[in-house]
C-alpha cells in the first residue's frame, strides 16, 4: 500500500481550489453533476427490490448510501447507470438518464464490483481499452494508476492482483474521464486497514476538487469522516436521507455511570428527559444537556464514575433505522421516565 | 465508432487468444491444403481430372478458429463480467454490438487474408514439387473471394451465435457441434435433409459450392451460391439482431 494520492492528475484542479474556479471546472467536464432519483421501482418476480425510491445528491457534496445487504443499494446504483432497466421511475444524472450522455466516462465514474477484469490483461491494459472507448490518450491510463498507487503493479495481470489493488483498479477506472460524478459500490470491501486509511484519503481527495461523491459502503465510520450526506436504505424503501448534521439532530446522547443511579433516574424524569438503561446498570439519556443532567446529579447527591456525550454514530443510527428497533419518534427527547427507560433498549 | 473499434480491437490484441487462433487457423488450413494437394497430386497421376477449385478455395478448417473467435466476441465479456464497464463505456448496447461486429470483421479479414495466402503457398509448392501444371481457371479467382468471404461471414455468426447464448462453453459445444455434426446429419436424414438448404451449413455450402454438390442426396437441393451467400449473411445477422436483443436487452446485474 502507498500513501493517500496527493496530486492531481493534469487538467485536475487542485485540492483547495477557489469556488469559482471548480464551478468553472464543473462546466467545462459537463453539467451540475446532480443525481435524481425519483419514485424508482425495481421488482424481480414478486419482489420489489427498490421501491419508490426517490432522493437527491447534490453537485460537489459527498454522499453515504447506506443500508444492509440486500436493501436495494446495488440495484439502484445499477438502474442510475443504465445497466438494469427501472420497472417505472426514474435516475439521472445531469437532468438525463445515464444512456444519453454524451460522453458517459467525462461525465460518470463508476466503480461496482472488484472483480470485473479480464484475468489476462493487465491493469494499464484493462485501463487503456476504456480510454480508447472513451476517445482519451492512453496516457491518461498511466495517470490514474500513479493516483491510485497502481503503477508498480501496472503490467501485472489482473489475476494476480489482490482484493485490494482490485479495488484500486476500479477507483482508477472511475477517474480515467475525470468526471465531475462518482458513484462507487461498497469500495471499502476487502481492504486492510492500511487500504482503508487510503481509501479514507482518496475520498477527502475527491471531495476537496468538489466532485460529487455516491458511495454505497457498509464500512460506515469511514463514510462518516468523508460525507456530507446520507441516503438510507432498508428493503428497497428510503428509511432518512439528509445531511449529517439533520441526521444527527435530537440523536445526542449523554451516558451516566455509577453505583446508585435510581434518585438521577427520577430527577432526570421529573425534568423531562427519556433513555434507556443498558444491561450493566448505565443510563444513556437522549440529550446533549451534559451539565445539567451532572447538576441533577450533584443536586441529588448521585455518586457518578462516568460522565459523558456521546458522538453522532452514523453507524448507530444506521442500525438503529435500518433493523426497525428506532422509530424516528424515539429519537427525541420526549416522554416520562421511568416508563422512558427500557432494560437494554436502544443501541 | 471509431473509438469503439479502436477499443474492442485493443481488447482482442491484448490477450494471446487472437495469436493462438491464428496459429490454429493456419494448422487446419495447413491440413486441408495438404489433403486437397495430396488427391490432386494422385488425380493428376490417375489421369484424372485435377480438382483445382477445392484445392484453391477450401477453407472449411479455417472457419472453425474464425467460428471459436467471435463466440469469444460477447461471451467473453459476461464470463469475466467485463459487459459492466463496457457498457458504462458505451451505454448503447446497439452500437456496442455494431462496433464488435466491425471490429471482428477486421480480424476476421486479417484471418481470411493470411488463411487463403497460406493455402495457395502449400498448394502451389506441393504441385509444383510433384510437376503437376497449375491451372487458375475453372472458377478459381471468384472462388478465392468466396472463401475469403466465407471466412469473414463465420466470424460474424460466431459473434451472433454467442451473443444469442452468452455461456461461453455452452457457445463452443453448440457452434462446434452444429457444424461438425448437426449441419452434416441434417444433409443425411430423410425427411429433414429437404430443408438442409435453408440452413446456415446448407447456405454456405451453396456459397462456396462451384455447382458440384457431392455427398448430397439427390432430394437437397442447394441454392445458387449468391442465395447461399445471402442467406448465410442473413442468419448470421439474424443471431447478432437476435442475440443482442436478448443477451443485451437484459438487466445486467
Amino acid at each position: 500500500m502507498t500513501a493517500p494520492p496527493g496530486q492531481p492528475a493534469p487538467g485536475q484542479p487542485a485540492p483547495g481550489q477557489p469556488a469559482a474556479g471548480r464551478a468553472a471546472d464543473a462546466g467545462r467536464r459537463g453539467g451540475d453533476g446532480r443525481i435524481v432519483v425519483e419514485n424508482l421501482t425495481k421488482v424481480f418476480g414478486t419482489q420489489r427490490a427498490v421501491d419508490s425510491l426517490s432522493f437527491t445528491v447534490e453537485p460537489g457534496s459527498v454522499t453515504g448510501f447506506l443500508g444492509p445487504n440486500g436493501a436495494g443499494k446495488t440495484t439502484t446504483l445499477r438502474m442510475l447507470l443504465g445497466l438494469v432497466r427501472p420497472t417505472s421511475g426514474l435516475a439521472t444524472v445531469n437532468g438525463v438518464n445515464y444512456q444519453s450522455l454524451p460522453k458517459p466516462l467525462q461525465t460518470v465514474g463508476a466503480a461496482l464490483e472488484a472483480a470485473s477484469f479480464h484475468p489476462a490483461h493487465t491493469g494499464l491494459q484493462h485501463l487503456r481499452i476504456y480510454c480508447a472507448a472513451a476517445g482519451l490518450p492512453a496516457r491518461r491510463a498511466d495517470e490514474v494508476l500513479e493516483l491510485v498507487g497502481l503503477t508498480q503493479a501496472a503490467k501485472k495481470k489482473t489475476k494476480g492482483y489482490s482484493m485490494g489493488m482490485r479495488q484500486r483498479l476500479g477507483l482508477a477506472a472511475t477517474l480515467l474521464g475525470d468526471p465531475r460524478v462518482l458513484i462507487l459500490d461498497e469500495p471499502a470491501n476487502g481492504l486492510d486497514p492500511e487500504g482503508i486509511r487510503w481509501l479514507r484519503g482518496f475520498f477527502r481527495h475527491l471531495a476537496g476538487e468538489g466532485r460529487t461523491v455516491l458511495v454505497s459502503s457498509h464500512q460506515l465510520a469511514e463514510v462518516q469522516e468523508v460525507a456530507d450526506r446520507a441516503v438510507i436504505l432498508n428493503r428497497g424503501k428510503l428509511v432518512r436521507a439528509g445531511t449529517l448534521a439533520e441526521l444527527s439532530a435530537g440523536t445526542a446522547t449523554t451516558v451516566v455511570r455509577g453505583p446508585a443511579l435510581t434518585p438521577l433516574q427520577q430527577a432526570l424524569a421529573a425534568a423531562g428527559f427519556s433513555g434507556t438503561t443498558e444491561p450493566d446498570g448505565a443510563l444513556r439519556i437522549r440529550t446533549d444537556q451534559i451539565a445539567h443532567v451532572g447538576h441533577l446529579a450533584f443536586t441529588h447527591g448521585v455518586e457518578l464514575h462516568e460522565l459523558r456525550l456521546e458522538e453522532f454514530d452514523l453507524e448507530r443510527l444506521f442500525f438503529s433505522l435500518t433493523e426497525g428497533e428506532h422509530r424516528a419518534a424515539d429519537l427525541g427527547p420526549a416522554g416520562q421516565l421511568p416508563a422512558g427507560y427500557q432494560q437494554g433498549g436502544a443501541r | 465508432m471509431i473509438n469503439l473499434i479502436r477499443s474492442e480491437v485493443l481488447k482482442i490484441r491484448s490477450t494471446q487468444v487472437w495469436f493462438w487462433m491464428l496459429l490454429l487457423a493456419g494448422a487446419f488450413t495447413a491440413l486441408g491444403s495438404a489433403g486437397t494437394s495430396y488427391n490432386a497430386v494422385q488425380d493428376y497421376r490417375a489421369g484424372n481430372p485435377v480438382d483445382y477449385y477445392s484445392l484453391f478455395t477450401q477453407s472449411s478448417g479455417a472457419a472453425v478458429a474464425l467460428l471459436v473467435l467471435g463466440l469469444l466476441g460477447l461471451t467473453t465479456e459476461f464470463r469475466h463480467k467485463t459487459i459492466t464497464p463496457t457498457l458504462l463505456a458505451t451505454p448503447n448496447r446497439w452500437l456496442l454490438l455494431a462496433g464488435k461486429a466491425a471490429s471482428y470483421a477486421v480480424f476476421a479479414i486479417v484471418y481470411a487474408v493470411f488463411c487463403v495466402a497460406l493455402n495457395f503457398a502449400i498448394a502451389i509448392i506441393w504441385l509444383s514439387a510433384e510437376n503437376v501444371p497449375l491451372d487458375y481457371g475453372h472458377g478459381v479467382p471468384g472462388g478465392v473471394g468466396k472463401a475469403f468471404l466465407t471466412l469473414v461471414l463465420t466470424g460474424m455468426f460466431g459473434l451472433g451465435l454467442g451473443a444469442l447464448l452468452r455461456n461461453q462453453a455452452a457457445a463452443m459445444v453448440f457452434g462446434i457441434v452444429y457444424f461438425f455434426v448437426l449441419g452434416p446429419l441434417l444433409s443425411v436424414i430423410p425427411g429433414v435433409r429437404k430443408g438442409y438448404a435453408w440452413t446456415p451449413g446448407g447456405a454456405i455450402q451453396a456459397f462456396n459450392s462451384n455447382g458440384v454438390t457431392d455427398g448430397l442426396a439427390d432430394d437437397v437441393h442447394l441454392l445458387a451460391p449468391l442465395a447461399g451467400g445471402l442467406l448465410f449473411v442473413a442468419w448470421s445477422l439474424a443471431l447478432l439482431l437476435i442475440g443482442g436483443r436478448i443477451s443485451l436487452g437484459r438487466d445486467i446485474s
